[in-house]
């Protein structure tokens, strides 16, 4: 921990605070052991020069505050595909800024935890199944300025962990730059275990986005409109009623009828989760294969679109024989209150050695 | 046992919130039932005895509510000395709040003086050039008809020539003493605008201190967590060999990537 850090000079004998962390690419959430539970956008952003600094009368903003204000920001997200995005060799300007980045926003979300500032913080961070070895160390650098003692693990083994669902369960959680899939069998997963594939929440938005513009010409969207209208709207299978969502065109409201290209957009996502889910039970024991498919859990932000656990598992019936999907209750909280289950279980002389 | 009863009785009237009649009118209470300060710490008490007695026995029981009384008189006092240190920071506000103020009323009476220092000059320079020729003027002139009074032939010519050459000399000499002048006030404007460039100075420093108080302020307390020391597995847990297994990798994994440690 930095030496500048009020925690430092605080006496911790009162208590030690838990933290699980979603580190995702969309949203960084927490869940903590005083009950806390908090979620921001994975968004950092710095007043672009003095008179912004001045009229904003702060150093740094995060999250749907800084996405707001972004003009007078330079915004930054440090997280690409789940993982952060200042790990090359030899880091570059723009690699040190985002480094920066990604340490004030975990520096944010311990704070959105609302620590006493004389307890012990030890945090355990999900971080993506496949995320590479300096991915991981870049991870814990910037975490170790905000916590006592810090943990990685795989996020959807964090999953399966919270729900205490150690063996034969299968985890797809999607997030916004990263599908992760992760077999439990009762031991730590290992890189057979699990797979991870780029198609996720920040596809779809992109898919999304083209369709728009194909269809509703003269319409202005950014990709940040898309992203609401997805996480609004987001669904696969037969539509409830038609989606009509309002785009300015030549700066006047107008009404579009989106129905058709949602569905065709989170439908993205269903090929590829079946090609990873055939993948990893195709390759476990026969004996256990019938098990592993009744026990497909789905997590994660890209899980809330609606349809996607029947649509996941008609697929499966159609390509595997059977299947039964089920989606966490808490799906933006899954990752992190796993991690917080996982820090609360991890013996004490453990956290010492990190330190 | 008194100063626990004395912690407790505190606890409740910290917690409580005060009320008029009159407002309890307003939303519709007529009639309150009154439960005094002792029977609510007695009901407390009881309570958590009964609690006890339910669920321990024994020494367990005697030894659980120590332990419990111990907490709550320490969270008091932890509460106790978060509150000292509020206080402490609303005083430096306050501290930071009047020199603000005071140098802004600094700032605008020597941004007064120098307007009006400013403002008079060009006045007074225009009023006293105009008065002093006009003067000058008039005393020549009386002069010659002193002259044309007493029988001397003063040709129209002169009076005029004298009067320029006058109205010369005293102006090469006005202005001399002018450029004296002005170069004594321009070092007083110099110094009062370096007397408002300080306190500007001073008051943004005052406002950043200010801001960081206020931001110190709005620093909330945080929420206690509900455990006070590592917990670790629950030891009744059904699956706790297969769980110290898991844990012990995740550990392991971490210390390689942390440590550069195999074990």
């Amino acid at each position: 921990m930095t030496s500048d850090n009020t925690m430092d000079t605080a006496k911790k004998d009162h208590g030690v605070l838990y933290i699980g962390m979603d580190l995702g690419t969309s949203r960084t959430s927490v869940s903590a052991s005083n009950g806390i539970r908090e979620t921001v956008y994975s968004m950092v952003g710095y007043p672009k020069d003095v008179v912004s600094k001045k009229l904003l009368k702060r150093d740094v903003l995060f999250g749907k505050e800084a996405l707001e204000k972004r003009l007078s920001l330079r915004l930054y997200k440090p997280l690409e595909k789940g993982v952060l995005k200042c790990t090359g060799e030899g880091l570059s300007d723009e690699a040190k800024l985002n480094m920066k980045a990604a340490q004030d926003l975990i520096g944010e979300a311990v704070r959105l935890a609302k620590p006493r500032k004389d307890e012990l913080i030890y945090c355990v961070i999900g971080a993506p199944a496949e995320a590479s070895m300096k991915n991981k160390e870049a991870i814990i650098e910037a975490a170790r300025e905000h916590v006592d003692s810090v943990m990685l693990c795989s996020e959807p083994f964090s999953v399966a962990y919270g729900l205490d669902w150690l063996e034969d369960v299968l985890v797809v959680d999607i997030g916004a730059g990263t599908t992760d899939l992760c077999r439990m069998h009762g031991t730590m997963p290992e890189e057979s275990d699990q797979v991870m594939f780029d198609t996720a929440g920040d596809a779809v938005d992109a898919e999304l986005e083209r369709l728009i513009k194909q269809a509703c010409p003269g319409a202005q969207v950014t990709i940040h409109m898309v992203k609401e209208i997805k996480e609004r709207h987001g669904y696969v299978g037969e539509p409830a009623e038609r989606i009509m969502v309002d785009l300015p065109v030549d700066g006047r409201p107008t009404a579009f009828d989106l129905t058709d290209q949602i569905r065709k957009a989170c439908g993205v996502l269903i090929d590829p989760i079946l090609k990873g889910i055939t993948k990893l039970i195709a390759s476990e024991d026969p004996e256990f294969q019938t098990k592993l498919k009744n026990r497909v859990l789905l997590a994660g932000g890209g899980s809330m679109v609606k349809g996607l656990d029947t649509a996941v598992e008609r697929a499966m019936r159609e390509r595997l024989g059977s299947g039964r999907v089920i989606r966490i209750e808490e799906p933006i909280y899954g990752g992190a209150n796993g991690a917080l289950k996982l820090a609360h279980d991890m013996p004490a002389d453990y956290w010492e050695k990190l330190k | 046992m008194a100063l626990f009863k004395d912690a407790l009785k505190q606890a409740v009237r910290a917690l409580a919130f005060k009320t008029s009649v009159d407002k309890l009118k307003k939303q519709g209470i007529e009639q309150v039932s009154v439960l005094g300060m002792d029977r609510i710490v007695g009901l407390i008490e009881e309570s958590v005895h009964r609690s006890l007695k339910s669920r321990l026995v024994g020494l367990d029981r005697e030894a659980v509510a120590e332990a419990t009384k111990a907490e709550f008189l320490r969270l008091l006092r932890s509460n106790e000395d978060l509150r000292r240190e509020k206080s402490e920071i609303e005083q430096l506000k306050e501290q930071a709040e009047d020199e603000i103020d005071q140098l802004r009323r600094e700032l605008a009476k020597e941004q007064r003086a120098l307007d009006l220092r400013m403002q008079s000059n060009s006045v007074d320079d225009a009023a006293e050039l105009f008065g002093a020729q006009e003067l000058l003027a008039q005393r020549v002139r009386e002069v010659f008809v002193l002259l044309q009074q007493s029988g001397e032939v003063v040709p129209a010519a002169l009076e005029q020539r004298v009067l320029e050459l006058v109205a010369e000399t005293v102006g090469a000499e006005r202005r001399s003493g002018d450029a004296a002048r002005q170069a004594l006030r321009d070092r007083e404007v110099e110094n009062l605008q370096r007397r408002i460039q300080k306190l500007t100075q001073s008051l943004t420093v005052t406002e950043d201190r200010l801001r960081h108080v206020a931001a110190m302020k709005n620093i909330e307390d945080g929420i206690a967590s509900i455990y006070r020391d590592v917990q670790g597995l629950d030891g009744s847990d059904g699956q706790r060999e297969r769980k110290k297994e898991l844990m012990a990798g995740i550990f392991a994994a971490n210390l390689r990537l942390q440590k550069g440690s195999p074990s």
